[in-house]
Protein backbone atom coordinates (compact mmCIF):
# COMPACT_ATOMS: atom_id res chain seq x y z
CA UNK A 1 0.00 0.00 0.00
CA UNK A 2 1.38 3.39 -0.98
CA UNK A 3 2.30 5.59 1.96
CA UNK A 4 0.99 9.15 1.95
CA UNK A 5 1.62 12.04 4.31
CA UNK A 6 -1.19 14.09 2.85
CA UNK A 7 -3.66 12.99 5.53
CA UNK A 8 -1.22 13.51 8.39
CA UNK A 9 -0.15 17.04 7.45
CA UNK A 10 -1.24 18.34 10.86
CA UNK A 11 1.04 15.85 12.58
CA UNK A 12 3.93 16.65 10.24
CA UNK A 13 3.53 20.40 10.73
CA UNK A 14 3.04 20.23 14.51
CA UNK A 15 5.28 23.02 15.88
CA UNK A 16 5.95 21.02 19.07
CA UNK A 17 8.02 18.55 17.06
CA UNK A 18 10.49 21.30 16.18
CA UNK A 19 10.73 22.52 19.80
CA UNK A 20 11.28 18.96 21.05
CA UNK A 21 13.99 18.35 18.45
CA UNK A 22 15.84 21.53 19.43
CA UNK A 23 15.63 20.64 23.11
CA UNK A 24 16.94 17.12 22.48
CA UNK A 25 19.90 18.19 20.35
CA UNK A 26 21.04 21.11 22.46
CA UNK A 27 20.77 19.16 25.72
CA UNK A 28 22.51 16.03 24.43
CA UNK A 29 25.18 17.51 22.18
CA UNK A 30 25.86 20.88 23.80
CA UNK A 31 24.67 20.35 27.36
CA UNK A 32 22.58 23.52 27.35
CA UNK A 33 18.88 24.31 27.60
CA UNK A 34 17.24 26.44 24.94
CA UNK A 35 14.11 28.49 25.27
CA UNK A 36 11.88 29.61 22.48
CA UNK A 37 11.72 33.36 22.12
CA UNK A 38 9.58 35.83 20.24
CA UNK A 39 12.31 38.45 20.27
CA UNK A 40 14.00 39.04 16.91
CA UNK A 41 17.61 37.90 16.60
CA UNK A 42 20.17 40.63 17.20
CA UNK A 43 21.60 41.81 13.90
CA UNK A 44 25.24 40.89 13.44
CA UNK A 45 27.51 41.90 10.57
CA UNK A 46 28.25 38.27 9.70
CA UNK A 47 25.80 35.41 9.82
CA UNK A 48 25.87 31.65 9.26
CA UNK A 49 23.09 29.65 7.62
CA UNK A 50 23.00 25.87 7.22
CA UNK A 51 20.54 24.10 4.94
CA UNK A 52 19.66 20.41 4.83
CA UNK A 53 17.24 19.37 2.11
CA UNK A 54 14.38 16.88 2.44
CA UNK A 55 13.46 14.55 -0.41
CA UNK A 56 10.93 11.78 -0.84
CA UNK A 57 7.40 11.98 0.52
CA UNK A 58 8.19 15.46 1.77
CA UNK A 59 10.34 17.89 -0.17
CA UNK A 60 11.67 21.03 1.42
CA UNK A 61 14.46 22.03 3.74
CA UNK A 62 15.57 22.59 7.31
CA UNK A 63 17.31 25.97 7.64
CA UNK A 64 19.37 26.94 10.70
CA UNK A 65 20.46 30.60 10.96
CA UNK A 66 22.45 32.54 13.52
CA UNK A 67 24.94 35.35 13.89
CA UNK A 68 28.66 34.67 13.97
CA UNK A 69 28.90 34.99 17.77
CA UNK A 70 26.17 32.38 18.31
CA UNK A 71 27.79 30.10 15.71
CA UNK A 72 31.13 30.29 17.53
CA UNK A 73 29.43 29.65 20.88
CA UNK A 74 27.58 26.59 19.53
CA UNK A 75 30.78 25.19 18.01
CA UNK A 76 32.63 25.84 21.29
CA UNK A 77 30.06 23.82 23.23
CA UNK A 78 30.26 21.00 20.68
CA UNK A 79 34.04 20.74 20.54
CA UNK A 80 35.33 22.17 23.82
CA UNK A 81 37.46 24.61 21.78
CA UNK A 82 37.39 28.40 21.67
CA UNK A 83 36.86 30.27 18.42
CA UNK A 84 37.48 33.90 17.47
CA UNK A 85 36.33 33.60 13.87
CA UNK A 86 33.87 31.57 11.81
CA UNK A 87 36.38 29.05 10.51
CA UNK A 88 35.79 25.68 8.84
CA UNK A 89 35.26 23.93 12.18
CA UNK A 90 32.52 26.39 13.16
CA UNK A 91 30.83 25.98 9.77
CA UNK A 92 31.12 22.22 10.06
CA UNK A 93 29.56 22.30 13.53
CA UNK A 94 26.60 24.42 12.42
CA UNK A 95 26.08 22.13 9.43
CA UNK A 96 26.03 19.12 11.73
CA UNK A 97 23.55 20.79 14.11
CA UNK A 98 21.26 21.40 11.14
CA UNK A 99 21.73 17.80 9.97
CA UNK A 100 20.84 16.38 13.40
CA UNK A 101 17.90 18.75 13.68
CA UNK A 102 16.52 17.70 10.28
CA UNK A 103 16.91 14.04 11.26
CA UNK A 104 15.36 14.48 14.70
CA UNK A 105 12.46 16.51 13.30
CA UNK A 106 11.52 13.97 10.62
CA UNK A 107 12.04 11.16 13.13
CA UNK A 108 9.06 12.46 15.15
CA UNK A 109 6.68 11.16 12.46
CA UNK A 110 7.33 7.47 11.64
CA UNK A 111 6.11 7.61 8.02
CA UNK A 112 8.28 10.67 7.46
CA UNK A 113 11.32 9.04 9.07
CA UNK A 114 11.04 6.04 6.78
CA UNK A 115 10.16 7.81 3.54
CA UNK A 116 12.07 11.07 3.54
CA UNK A 117 15.79 11.37 2.84
CA UNK A 118 18.22 14.08 3.89
CA UNK A 119 20.81 15.90 1.81
CA UNK A 120 24.26 16.61 3.19
CA UNK A 121 24.36 20.06 4.83
CA UNK A 122 25.26 23.20 2.88
CA UNK A 123 26.59 26.13 4.92
CA UNK A 124 26.47 29.76 3.81
CA UNK A 125 28.37 32.53 5.58
CA UNK A 126 28.66 36.20 4.85
CA UNK A 127 27.11 39.63 5.15
CA UNK A 128 23.97 41.16 3.75
CA UNK A 129 22.40 38.11 2.20
CA UNK A 130 18.82 36.92 2.18
CA UNK A 131 17.64 33.39 1.77
CA UNK A 132 14.27 33.07 0.10
CA UNK A 133 12.55 29.74 -0.02
CA UNK A 134 9.12 28.79 -1.28
CA UNK A 135 6.90 26.81 1.04
CA UNK A 136 3.53 26.24 -0.61
CA UNK A 137 2.56 23.51 1.87
CA UNK A 138 3.66 24.89 5.24
CA UNK A 139 6.47 26.67 7.00
CA UNK A 140 7.56 26.64 10.64
CA UNK A 141 9.86 29.41 11.79
CA UNK A 142 10.95 29.49 15.43
CA UNK A 143 13.57 31.54 17.23
CA UNK A 144 15.43 30.21 20.28
CA UNK A 145 17.86 31.50 22.83
CA UNK A 146 20.47 29.87 25.04
CA UNK A 147 22.75 31.83 27.36
CA UNK A 148 23.14 35.12 25.44
CA UNK A 149 23.03 33.57 21.99
CA UNK A 150 20.09 33.37 19.62
CA UNK A 151 19.32 31.39 16.50
CA UNK A 152 16.39 30.68 14.20
CA UNK A 153 15.20 27.45 12.65
CA UNK A 154 12.88 27.21 9.67
CA UNK A 155 11.27 24.08 8.30
CA UNK A 156 9.94 24.68 4.82
CA UNK A 157 7.78 22.20 3.00
CA UNK A 158 7.25 22.80 -0.70
CA UNK A 159 5.78 19.43 -1.52
CA UNK A 160 3.96 16.66 0.31
CA UNK A 161 2.83 13.35 -1.17
CA UNK B 1 40.50 -3.74 28.44
CA UNK B 2 43.44 -3.53 26.02
CA UNK B 3 44.08 -0.48 23.90
CA UNK B 4 42.22 -0.43 20.61
CA UNK B 5 42.57 1.17 17.19
CA UNK B 6 39.48 2.78 15.73
CA UNK B 7 38.32 4.23 12.41
CA UNK B 8 35.72 7.00 12.49
CA UNK B 9 34.07 7.76 9.13
CA UNK B 10 32.03 10.96 9.03
CA UNK B 11 32.02 13.93 6.68
CA UNK B 12 31.86 16.25 9.70
CA UNK B 13 35.22 16.77 11.43
CA UNK B 14 33.37 18.10 14.48
CA UNK B 15 31.30 14.93 14.72
CA UNK B 16 34.43 12.77 14.40
CA UNK B 17 35.87 14.59 17.42
CA UNK B 18 32.62 14.20 19.38
CA UNK B 19 32.51 10.48 18.63
CA UNK B 20 36.12 10.06 19.75
CA UNK B 21 35.43 12.02 22.94
CA UNK B 22 32.35 9.89 23.66
CA UNK B 23 34.35 6.68 23.21
CA UNK B 24 36.96 7.91 25.67
CA UNK B 25 34.21 8.91 28.11
CA UNK B 26 32.78 5.41 27.69
CA UNK B 27 36.04 4.04 29.06
CA UNK B 28 37.69 2.82 25.87
CA UNK B 29 41.46 3.01 25.91
CA UNK B 30 42.18 4.24 22.42
CA UNK B 31 45.67 3.72 21.05
CA UNK B 32 45.10 5.13 17.58
CA UNK B 33 42.27 7.04 15.89
CA UNK B 34 42.02 7.00 12.10
CA UNK B 35 39.62 9.52 10.58
CA UNK B 36 37.94 9.51 7.17
CA UNK B 37 35.57 12.04 5.61
CA UNK B 38 33.76 9.59 3.33
CA UNK B 39 33.34 5.91 2.65
CA UNK B 40 35.95 6.12 -0.10
CA UNK B 41 38.50 7.55 2.34
CA UNK B 42 37.51 4.91 4.90
CA UNK B 43 38.28 2.11 2.45
CA UNK B 44 41.65 3.71 1.67
CA UNK B 45 42.51 3.76 5.39
CA UNK B 46 41.58 0.10 5.80
CA UNK B 47 43.79 -0.94 2.87
CA UNK B 48 46.88 0.17 4.82
CA UNK B 49 45.84 0.09 8.49
CA UNK B 50 44.52 -2.47 10.95
CA UNK B 51 41.67 -1.37 13.23
CA UNK B 52 39.64 -3.01 16.00
CA UNK B 53 36.44 -0.98 15.66
CA UNK B 54 34.76 1.05 12.89
CA UNK B 55 32.16 3.77 13.48
CA UNK B 56 30.52 5.24 10.41
CA UNK B 57 27.98 7.87 9.51
CA UNK B 58 25.46 6.96 6.77
CA UNK B 59 24.65 10.24 5.03
CA UNK B 60 27.93 11.31 3.41
CA UNK B 61 28.98 12.66 0.01
CA UNK B 62 31.16 10.65 -2.36
CA UNK B 63 30.33 7.24 -0.84
CA UNK B 64 27.68 6.88 1.86
CA UNK B 65 27.96 4.65 4.90
CA UNK B 66 25.85 1.81 3.56
CA UNK B 67 27.88 1.55 0.36
CA UNK B 68 31.04 1.78 2.48
CA UNK B 69 29.82 -1.26 4.44
CA UNK B 70 29.00 -3.20 1.27
CA UNK B 71 32.40 -2.41 -0.24
CA UNK B 72 34.08 -3.39 3.00
CA UNK B 73 32.57 -6.85 2.78
CA UNK B 74 33.01 -7.14 -1.01
CA UNK B 75 36.70 -6.28 -0.77
CA UNK B 76 37.13 -8.44 2.34
CA UNK B 77 38.58 -5.55 4.31
CA UNK B 78 38.51 -5.46 8.13
CA UNK B 79 37.06 -8.98 8.34
CA UNK B 80 35.64 -9.65 11.78
CA UNK B 81 35.94 -6.01 12.86
CA UNK B 82 32.69 -4.70 14.40
CA UNK B 83 31.03 -1.79 12.61
CA UNK B 84 28.66 0.62 14.35
CA UNK B 85 26.64 3.13 12.34
CA UNK B 86 26.18 6.57 13.93
CA UNK B 87 23.62 8.56 12.02
CA UNK B 88 20.67 10.94 12.03
CA UNK B 89 18.63 8.40 10.05
CA UNK B 90 16.60 6.52 12.63
CA UNK B 91 13.79 4.63 10.92
CA UNK B 92 13.48 0.86 11.23
CA UNK B 93 14.14 0.64 7.50
CA UNK B 94 17.49 2.40 7.85
CA UNK B 95 18.48 0.15 10.77
CA UNK B 96 17.46 -2.91 8.74
CA UNK B 97 19.50 -1.75 5.75
CA UNK B 98 22.54 -1.17 7.95
CA UNK B 99 22.27 -4.59 9.58
CA UNK B 100 21.79 -6.28 6.18
CA UNK B 101 24.87 -4.45 4.90
CA UNK B 102 26.87 -5.88 7.81
CA UNK B 103 26.67 -3.40 10.72
CA UNK B 104 26.66 -4.84 14.23
CA UNK B 105 25.35 -1.74 15.98
CA UNK B 106 23.41 1.45 15.39
CA UNK B 107 23.47 4.74 17.29
CA UNK B 108 21.19 7.63 16.46
CA UNK B 109 22.45 11.22 16.53
CA UNK B 110 22.15 13.05 18.85
CA UNK B 111 23.58 10.60 21.34
CA UNK B 112 24.98 10.47 24.85
CA UNK B 113 28.27 8.96 25.98
CA UNK B 114 26.18 6.44 27.92
CA UNK B 115 24.46 5.28 24.73
CA UNK B 116 27.84 4.90 23.04
CA UNK B 117 29.05 2.85 25.98
CA UNK B 118 25.98 0.57 25.91
CA UNK B 119 26.20 -0.11 22.17
CA UNK B 120 29.96 -0.20 21.59
CA UNK B 121 31.56 -1.80 24.65
CA UNK B 122 29.90 -5.22 24.25
CA UNK B 123 31.10 -5.40 20.65
CA UNK B 124 34.65 -4.45 21.55
CA UNK B 125 34.75 -6.88 24.46
CA UNK B 126 33.39 -9.71 22.29
CA UNK B 127 35.81 -9.10 19.39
Amino acid sequence: MAVSLRESVQLVSDPRNLDASIEEIFQLMLGVNCERTSEPLAKEPESVTAVVGFGGLLSGACVFSCGSSAAMKIAAHMTGMDFDEVDDTVKDGIGEICNMLAGAWKGKVPDLAANCGLSVPAVITGRDYNLRVQAPEFQLKHAYRFEDAGFAVTIVCDGLQ
Amino acid sequence: MSEIRILIVDDSSVMRKIVERSLRQAGLEIMKVHEAGSGTEGLDVLKVSQVDLILSDINMPSMDGLEFLRQLRAQNLAAGVPVVMITTESSEEHVKQAILAGAQGYIRKPFTAEQVKERVLPLVCAA
